[in-house]
């Protein structure tokens, strides 16, 4: 089992996970985190952390259609380990259902 | 598994100081262990800051405090030795741990932050990397 980052993600992006993740499995995308499948321990203390409620486990409903997003952008975007500032308007994005189809980007977050 | 999740979220938060005992107390019953001993004596050499790290990991995982930053997993893809069983004694000795030392509260909270950390080792250590099922239960 692992834990899944779902499109609540998308442009919210507001990073409180990656401060109390002990093994930094966090990964950057434009718009979005990702978990690293095969670092995550399955601690679970990201997932209160959440200001948007964007990461479950991989049993949840939810994480089905981003377990792969998951595991395929996190060997590809860089690893992220320190707060940065949440976009300005993060806040107008939290709780937009269904971003992924207009707001996810494949690009990666910046350094 | 949600309903147990959510229990986790709302359990009680340990001191520094229970942290401390905790670690302390378990690794003396694991260094003398007749079976994760030896494994841990090869593995560890100097214990002072293998438990200075496992006070820091602790506190990342109870208190979320951010001290404990590290590769877990890839520590133990390097164990060779290590077999399924091997993570069945390290969990009773963790609950006899915590258990002699704290509330049912309190102990719960903090062994079901280790089976599942166990669980996930596990996974990555005897399913996901190349070893065969042959080497657990099936």
């Amino acid at each position: 089992m692992t834990f899944v980052v779902t499109d609540k993600c998308i442009r919210c992006k507001y990073t409180d996970c990656v401060t109390v993740c002990p093994v930094d499995c966090f990964y950057e995308g434009k718009t979005m985190l990702v978990i690293h499948p095969d670092e995550c321990i399955d601690c679970g203390v990201c997932v209160p952390e959440c200001p948007a409620e964007a990461i479950v486990p991989d049993t949840d409903p939810q994480a089905a259609a981003y377990a792969e997003l998951n595991q395929r952008f996190s060997k590809v975007w860089p690893n992220i380990a320190t707060r940065k500032p949440a976009p300005p308007d993060a806040k107008e994005w939290d709780g937009v259902p269904d971003k992924y189809p207009g707001q996810f980007s494949e690009e990666p977050g910046d350094d | 598994m949600l309903s147990a999740f959510a229990d986790q979220c709302s359990s009680p938060v340990p001191s520094e100081v229970q942290i401390a005992a905790l670690v302390h107390g378990f690794y003396a019953k694991v260094r003398t262990d007749a079976v994760l001993g030896p494994i841990f004596e090869r593995t560890i050499g100097d214990w002072d800051p293998h438990l200075a790290k496992m006070r820091d990991f602790w506190s990342s995982v109870m208190r979320t405090s951010g001290r404990y930053h590290g590769n877990p997993m890839a520590a133990h893809l390097r164990l060779k030795t290590v077999r399924l069983e091997h993570f069945q004694r390290w969990l009773a000795l963790f609950a006899m741990t915590a258990r002699e030392l704290f509330t049912p509260e309190l102990a719960e909270a903090f062994i079901a932050r280790a089976e599942n950390i166990a669980r996930s080792l596990q996974l990555g250590m005897f399913y996901r990397r190349g070893h065969t099922a042959a080497e657990g239960s099936a």
